[in-house]
């Protein structure tokens, strides 16, 4: 086992990594920037080296090497899906707590790893790319079915896209993206895929050590997305009979499969729910940031995992003796403001209250006083739960939202209290798109009474205090009120 | 005693043991029962109610039956819905971050959509464009600098009044 580990991360995830670790006996040693020079993730750890940067891989093993770490854990983000960062790692004689590089650079281009997984038969969602006349189009679309879907190659962040429905709109859809493309990308090169109208985001966690023994550990459904990112993930899935878990399981497998996959990596797939098909998007070799939910229905602590099966250790479970229990929610607390586009909040937190009780875990990278900068993730912190089923925990999760208290940036809590209580959320009907295209929501316009009462009350007691706190007999009664208001 | 947050007035009044609160036409009897660290333990016409309070300068943040509300105390000279001045053309960040790039430069002839500055601040980019056609008057940032919300960035006038 590793003597001593370099957690390359901030935040949250850095936290995390490092409990995992002193629960292994391991030391830790964390890095930090300037402006994280005070937080939390560099306090959970016994050692902390400054860096300039937690991009910059040389400052990183250097760090790593003189402090006589023996290993390596890159968290989610920054370069924990660099193939070439996990390979000057492991050249240094470190360990990378992660698949290999070879693996990571297979999954990592697009394009390369969608064909690699129809090779390794996994399905993939059909489509066309390199086309050119408008003839080809309309046949590549009658073999997909409609409706299908036109997209710049180059693209990303809609542009360039049109959805199909009939025959009929394809070649002035194909021209309109075609100039779309051009003007957007200097790329009028074009994709054309089937359009999936009410898709989910189900994924699948797989595990494997570096003896060839490979598992999954069930699905998340990841669907509620605000801008492409997921905001709330669930396990078990709403959607998935046992008959559909297990063949998405199987193509999990066999997708992690194909490029000799070990360590946690996780299989995401696009889920038709008014087919019940599944199509292979991408595979993300890391560590999950909705990992949290799996560890709670399957009872097992991946980041500890990941480190033994890094050291060499074998898994010991097999796909038989794993199964799901109960059901678990996370929800992330960002400091943004969804009533303004989700812009990013800042500022010091004034106040940080984490709720507690059976079934509520959090996983936060702040503390009441810190400062929520601009450099990083608006990410606080996430707030998972854990009860019987699904309607329990929503029911957790709904009281445990209202009783996180964070006072000095404006926060998604009340946002997702919102998306929790709607019934579409209850009947499991919300696509990727949900929350752009379905769901509205708006804070309150006027402050509720007893919000200005206790707004009041405060700057009366604050105002007294200041003149009136001499007269205090006893300073530490829990019942210090100024006397004003006891007469 | 009167307090205006926003657009709305709430008057206390001492009645011995608790205060009488009145907003608009709703009046109720509150009674402190515990304060301390920006918590507060109420009795609200008989009813147990906790709040979370935290003061920023004119800022204050509640937290009362699991919502959270961002109030602004408005100082007894100005009258409510006052808001703040701010010329037309004078662009303010409308989130803290970061000047990435500043595309123009005072006296600078400008047309209406141009982008003048561009912003970048946890992953995004928001570029600052001008809201009408006319000319740089000042530019109050420079590439590299970090801007607070709210903050002035630059100032467009028309080309008459340069």
């Amino acid at each position: 086992m590793f003597k001593k580990i370099l957690i390359a991360n901030r935040g949250e995830i850095a936290v995390r990594i490092a409990r995992a670790c002193r629960e292994l006996g391991i030391q830790t040693v964390a890095v930090y920037s300037e402006a994280d020079k005070n937080a939390l993730h560099v306090q959970a750890a016994d050692e902390a080296l400054p860096i300039d940067s937690y991009l910059n891989a040389d400052v990183l093993i250097r760090a790593a090497l003189a402090s006589q770490a023996d290993a390596m854990h890159p968290g989610y983000g920054f370069l924990s899906e660099n193939a070439s960062f996990a390979a000057a790692v492991e050249s240094a004689k470190l360990t990378f707590i992660g698949p290999s590089a070879d693996s990571i650079r297979a999954m990592g281009d697009k394009a390369e790893s969608k064909r690699r997984m129809k090779a390794a038969g996994v399905p993939t969602v059909p489509g066309w790319e390199g086309l050119e006349a408008e003839e080809d189009f309309a046949r590549a679309a009658k073999e997909i079915g409609y409706p299908v879907l036109v997209k710049a190659a180059a693209g990303g962040g809609g542009k360039g896209m049109r959805v199909v429905e009939e025959e009929a709109d394809l070649a002035e859809a194909v021209q309109g993206s075609r100039r779309e493309a051009l003007h957007a990308f200097g790329d009028d090169r074009l994709l054309i895929e089937k359009y999936i109208p009410e898709a989910h985001h189900i994924e699948f966690q797989v595990f494997g050590d570096k003896h060839g023994h490979l598992v999954h550990l069930f699905e998340r459904e990841c669907s509620v997305q605000r801008r492409h990112q997921k905001i709330i993930e669930e396990t078990p899935s709403p959607l998935l009979t046992p008959e559909l878990r297990a063949q998405m399981g199987a193509a999990a497998l066999q997708a992690a499969r194909a490029v000799q996959y070990y360590n946690a990596g996780t299989i995401e797939f696009i889920f038709d729910p008014i087919s019940s098909t599944f199509y292979f998007l991408e595979m993300n070799t890391r560590l999950q940031v909705e990992h949290p939910i799996t560890e709670l229905t399957t009872g097992l602590d991946l980041v500890q995992w990941q480190i033994r099966i890094a050291a060499g250790e074998r898994f010991p479970y097999s796909q038989d003796q794993l199964s799901q229990r109960g059901h678990a929610i996370e929800c992330r607390i960002y400091a943004e403001d969804p009533a303004n586009g989700f812009l990013p909040s800042t500022g010091k937190l004034l106040q940080f209250i984490e709720p507690r009780g059976p079934g509520i875990r959090v996983d936060s990278g702040f503390r009441a006083g810190d400062v929520v900068t601009h450099f990083y993730d608006p990410m606080l912190a996430k707030l998972i739960v854990h009860a019987e089923h699904r309607d329990a925990a929503i029911q957790k999760m709904q009281t445990a939202l209202r009783e996180f208290i964070v006072h000095g940036v404006v926060t998604n809590i009340d946002f997702m209290q919102a998306v929790l209580s709607r019934p579409d959320f209850a009947n499991g009907k919300v696509s990727t798109k949900w929350v752009e295209d379905k769901f509205n929501w708006s804070p309150p316009a006027e402050p509720s009474f007893e919000s200005l009462v206790a707004a009041a009350l405060t700057d009366l007691t604050i105002a007294n205090r200041t003149s009136e706190i001499v007269n205090e007999h006893d300073p530490f009664s829990p019942w210090k009120i100024p006397s004003g208001f006891r007469n | 005693m009167k307090i205006t947050f926003d657009n709305a007035t709430i008057e206390l009044t001492p009645t011995g043991k608790s205060y009488r609160a009145t907003v608009g036409d709703q009046t109720v009897d509150v009674e402190i029962l515990r304060t301390g660290d920006g918590r507060l333990e109420l009795l609200i016409d008989g009813k147990r109610l906790i709040a979370y309070v935290s003061s920023e300068n004119a800022k204050r943040w509640v937290t009362v039956n699991g919502r959270t509300y961002l109030l602004v105390k408005q100082s007894g000279a100005r009258k409510s819905g006052g808001g703040h001045h701010q010329a037309a053309g004078e662009l303010t960040a409308p989130m803290p971050g970061q000047v990435r790039a500043v595309n123009v430069s005072e006296g600078e002839a400008v047309t209406k959509g141009q982008t003048l500055l561009v912003l970048e601040a946890m992953k995004m980019e928001i570029r600052i464009q001008s809201p009408m056609d006319g000319v740089v008057k000042s530019l109050a940032v420079h590439q590299g600098q970090t801007v607070e919300r709210e903050q002035i960035l630059i100032e467009i006038v028309d080309r008459l009044e340069s």
